[in-house]
């Protein structure tokens, strides 16, 4: 589903990725650790287009997206939802708006969307909260919001980048669960992330980087190398 | 796109609009100024040359009869007019037809003649209307006709058609420059308060391009705001040539009935049409100026 191939970005004299090689497959949960500054944000951003690469190719879904033509853009990012951590959340728009807003730019209709939100809402657990605004919800409650959001146009890839990092430990469980309760459905999902204590319960693959080089992919691993 | 595209692409650009108050209403002023200025500079120019091409419709050169020659002379006078070089006709025209002539151009004021029908009374005096067989004879045939006996007085317009287009020209000339400046500066006011907006929806903008928002569709409602700017100055400066125009022609007429002035319609009905078609294509400029520089979609 996601192939970087000989990937380098390069950021004048800062190198974020050097010569990276990995192969994620449909339906797989990456966790992405490494330091600050170690190219995690990078990576997820050649994902979806958001930065074009120095060199090599990264391809989605069956296409490179480093020669992708601006125009076709659009239509990539439709197959790809992805999650920050600051939400990301338009504050003048409510929780319905702010889902339904990713369904509308994309040429839905009313009644596709009247059908569709409510049910992405329910799934995230903020059915009762749609008419609320951001700044009426916690900080779990934006980030669901916003995860129901990156999923409603209902993508084959799930990019998240820190989706905890603003969330306290409790919450931020409560995130983790409704990320792999979507990956259990069926979406491929690379979720960059400090949250240690979250990554070592889990136990699943993690792509270690530091100084932009894959220093360690592990099928069933850590936050940190053991 | 679909109908609720539409919608919310449109509701964007309304609410901008509201949100961005001060700035609106300022582009909004500058384009009526700009455009009210244009239709004042066009409605004068196409009076003037109404109004030339009236004076040159009239005879070319008048040839006032003296008040001592008698009716049956008046002929051989004709031919002896006719005979000059550079005469096409000569057309009589007695002191009768003249009074007749002069109430039809008073219209509805005519009763202003009454008791002039009276020959005694009657202070016009038979002449002859002299065309010619071009311009460039006028003033050979008006110093022959002044040395001409029985002919008391010589009228000759062309110097007066020859000012008014001269007018004509310099007051399009200055008005085109003129409106050319305002339209630039239009365009600049209207790409700032653009500007204005594409800083306050940045986020928005950002999660548009994030969820797959087509660039053509991220653009239309900041494109529509710059159209609905334009059009409503345009509305505005519309609006005011139109009265102005009303009252103009209202206090001319009541003042001079007969001034060649040209009526209200179809005149106000096609500058309403140029004034938005214009000031549409004032606003899709400023605001297309503004997404090409700073929403860079």
């Amino acid at each position: 589903m996601i192939e970087f191939i000989n990937v380098s970005k390069v950021y004048g004299e800062t190198v974020a990725l050097l010569d990276v090689n990995c192969y994620i497959d449909a339906s797989e949960l990456v966790f992405l650790v490494g330091p600050s500054g170690a190219g995690k944000s990078t990576f997820t951003r050649l994902i979806y287009r958001e930065e074009v690469p120095t060199r090599g190719a990264v391809v989605v879904d069956g296409v490179n997206v480093a020669r992708m033509r601006r125009r076709e853009v659009p239509f990539l990012r439709r197959k790809i939802g992805v999650v920050f951590q600051d939400f990301k959340l338009l504050p003048d728009k409510t929780v319905f708006e702010n889902v339904a807003f990713a369904m509308l730019v994309t040429g839905a209709s009313r009644r596709e969307i009247n059908r569709r939100v409510p049910e992405v809402l329910e799934m995230v657990g903020l059915a009762d909260k749609h008419k609320a605004y951001p700044h009426q919800l916690s900080g779990g409650e934006q980030q669901r919001a916003a995860v129901a959001r990156a999923i409603v146009n209902e993508p084959r890839i799930l990019l998240a980048d820190e989706p905890t990092g603003n969330l306290d430990p409790d919450t931020a469980w409560g995130i983790m669960e409704l990320l792999l309760e979507i990956n259990r459905l069926g979406t491929t999902m690379v979720i960059a992330t400090h949250a240690q204590q979250i990554v070592d319960a889990l136990g699943r693959r993690v792509i270690a980087l530091r100084d932009g080089q894959i220093v360690r992919d592990q099928l069933q691993g850590a936050y940190h190398a053991r | 796109m679909r109908a609720n595209a539409w919608g919310y692409v449109f509701g964007e650009a309304l609410r901008s609009l509201w949100r961005n108050g001060f700035m609106s209403l300022a582009s909004v002023t500058t384009v009526a100024i700009c455009l009210a200025v244009l239709a004042i500079i066009l409605l004068v120019a196409v009076n003037l040359q109404y109004m030339a091409s009236f004076v040159e419709s009239q005879v070319e050169v008048v040839a006032f009869v003296d008040g001592s020659v008698d009716r049956a002379a008046t002929r051989d006078l004709e031919a002896r007019i006719e005979a000059l070089p550079g005469v096409r006709e000569a057309v009589f025209v007695s002191r009768e037809a003249a009074l007749e002539r002069l109430k039809e151009q008073f219209g509805e004021h005519r009763d202003l003649l009454a008791g002039l029908e009276d020959p005694e009374a009657n202070p016009l005096r038979d002449s002859f209307e002299v065309r010619l067989a071009g311009a460039q004879y006028a003033a050979a045939v008006a110093g022959e006709l002044e040395r001409m006996d029985g002919i008391e007085e010589v009228m000759h317009r062309q110097d007066v058609v020859d000012r008014l287009l001269a007018i004509t020209q310099a007051v399009r000339t200055g008005g085109l420059v003129l409106v050319a400046l305002l339209a630039a500066a239009t365009v600049f006011i209207i790409s700032n308060t653009i500007r204005l907006t594409v800083y306050a929806r940045r986020h928005q903008v950002g999660i548009m391009k994030l969820v797959g928002a087509t660039d053509g569709f991220i653009r239309w409602p900041f494109f529509l705001e710059g159209l609905m700017l334009g059009v409503l100055g345009a509305a505005v400066a519309g609006a005011a040539a139109w009265m102005g125009y009303d009252l103009v022609v209202e206090t001319l007429t009541a003042a001079i009935p007969f001034i060649p002035i040209l009526e209200q319609q179809p005149l106000l009905g096609n500058l309403m049409q140029l004034l938005l078609v214009l000031g549409a294509v004032i606003g899709a400029m400023g605001s297309t100026v503004s997404v090409r520089r700073f929403l860079r979609v």
